[in-house]
């Protein structure tokens, strides 16, 4: 793997919601272009890990940097949650498009509004890009006319328009039916050659063993193990993962052999 | 002996019809001053905006808990002896005999129905999808602006059919205005019934045209709802919408 620079680093990442510590101190680096999967069972706080990454959750304690901006999360403005914010975008795991908007206004309405594009650019980068996730001749729909697989692949485009250094994808097959996971997969897939960085949190571990460059582990609040899709998925030495992924793995050697 | 005299009921229908202008101009007024003070207030304690947000409780705990009647009587005859005070105190003058009853209603009106309007948007705003808020953040929208283009155009729609029982209440309230010698249809059809003694006939007639008057108003409101609904799904249309019926914006 080339040594690329690092644009996403994460630093001893704590959070609690109440009593209940959900993240015990997470560590994490990203290289730019590159695409992180992490995976674990519920409840282990990889949703949570990601929201804290564009401030959707408030970390208690630890640094988050991204793109040459580097924030404590205890002491954090207000100007600089808007700066990281700007730097990341995110695909939600049940779409969230805005509901009183079509299609193309979706897309456009951050280019707009955030990086202040004239409109007509705007709709033209829009309309190309939607182009490219097959969804060209939806643009004036409005987000409830769209199958859940057309709805995650506009909220892609929402996410990709803005170019930023980091896009957080959360479980964006989770709520789909099983028909339409596979074209959002695809969408996703296809990112990853255009040399844009993901972090992606997801259940479906056979895709992110072919997308992913980099695997994180969790479990209850910590990274248990972090490495190649190779070393986590197919060589575990970790009882935990090893656990996790045994029915995964099971059905993988059954269609081996 | 007749039970209604017609003729004198036909006859009458113009002098009350007089009326209709200054009915339509407090609920007009009432209507856009009470959605300004709801909507701030709704946000000030939504966002629990110090100070603001208190005030906010208490002024509308208040105008919730009291008659709309004693609240413009209170108008009425406060609202003069506040500005004589004042007149005395600072030395300024208004003009107190000057100013037509019609705009102490404005104000009275206004407050009341902003209380209204206030706990309308509250409900509506909170009943908004979170992630939608999450969505504008995620692509670094700011909060005024997330609001003012996601959040509350789709939180109005929600409000839509309870606004517009508020505004056809409003309409009817504004009857209450007699109190205050406005000569609203009310107050009209006071003036002629007290000239004739045939309040029965004069009362009718008035409770008619505010009948008519709420007709109207409910089906502009049907439409208004119909088309703030455009976006939702279920609107008796089919999933398969033609996308020529959603011209494109121009942009």
């Amino acid at each position: 793997m080339c040594e690329a620079q690092i644009i996403c680093r994460l630093e001893n990442i704590h959070k609690a919601f109440g009593q209940n510590q959900v993240l015990k101190g997470v560590d994490a680096e990203v290289r730019k272009g590159e695409a992180l999967a992490i995976l674990g069972p519920s409840g282990s706080g990889k949703t949570t890990l990601l929201r804290c990454i564009n401030f959707l959750e408030r970390a208690d304690e630890g640094t988050i940097g991204i793109g040459g901006l580097k924030v404590d999360c205890k002491q954090v403005s207000k100007r600089n949650i808007l700066n990281i914010r700007r730097k990341t975008a995110m695909v939600f795991q049940n779409f969230n498009l805005f509901k009183n908007k079509t299609i193309v206004e979706n897309v456009m309405e951050g280019l707009v509004q955030v990086k202040k594009i004239p409109k007509n650019t705007a709709y033209a980068e829009s309309i190309k890009l939607l182009t490219q996730v097959g969804l060209e001749e939806h643009v004036n729909y409005y987000p409830s006319q769209l199958s859940g697989g057309q709805q995650q692949r506009v909220g892609i485009a929402r996410a990709l328009i803005l170019n930023p250094d980091v896009i957080l994808l959360d479980e964006p097959t989770s709520a789909l039916d099983p028909e339409l996971v596979g074209e959002v997969l695809q969408t996703i897939k296809n990112l990853t050659h255009t040399g844009i960085t993901m972090i992606i949190v997801t259940h479906e571990i056979h895709f992110a063993r072919e997308v992913a460059d980099q695997i994180i582990f969790m479990d209850e609040g910590i990274v248990v193990e972090t490495g190649s899709p190779k070393d986590v998925i197919d060589n575990s030495q970790n009882p935990r993962t090893r656990q996790f992924l045994s029915r995964f793995t099971e059905t993988l050697n059954k269609a081996a052999s | 002996m007749r039970v209604l005299d017609i003729p004198f009921m036909l006859r009458i229908i113009p002098e009350l019809l007089r009326g209709i202008p200054v009915c339509l101009e407090i609920t007009c007024v009432s209507m856009i001053c009470g959605c300004l003070i709801g909507l701030a207030t709704a946000l000030f304690r939504i966002y629990k905006i110090p100070v603001l947000h208190q005030l906010s409780s208490v002024y509308i705990s208040f105008m919730r808990g009291t008659p709309l009647l004693v609240q413009i009587l209170i108008t009425y005859y406060g609202v003069p002896v506040i500005l004589r005070w004042i007149n005395y105190k600072y030395g300024t003058k208004f003009d107190i005999s000057g100013v037509p009853a019609v705009y102490f209603m404005f104000f009275c009106f206004s407050l009341c129905f902003g209380a209204y309007l206030s706990e309308m948007f509250r409900s509506a705003i909170l009943s908004v999808d979170p992630g939608q808020m999450e969505a504008c953040y995620s692509i670094g929208m700011t909060t005024p602006n997330a609001l003012l283009r996601i959040i509350l155009p789709q939180a109005l729609t929600n409000a839509i059919p309870n606004m517009g029982n508020t505004f056809i209440s409003l309409v009817k309230d504004t009857s209450l205005a007699f109190t205050a010698a406005v000569a609203e249809v009310m107050g009209q059809a006071k003036i002629v019934a007290g000239r004739s003694s045939k309040f029965f006939e004069a009362y009718i007639v008035a409770a008619v045209i505010y009948w008519i008057m709420c007709i109207f108003f409910e089906q502009i409101l049907r439409r208004l709802e119909k088309f703030s609904r455009r976006f939702e799904r279920d609107q008796g249309t089919s999933l398969k919408v033609n996308p020529a019926a959603h011209p494109k914006r121009t942009v």
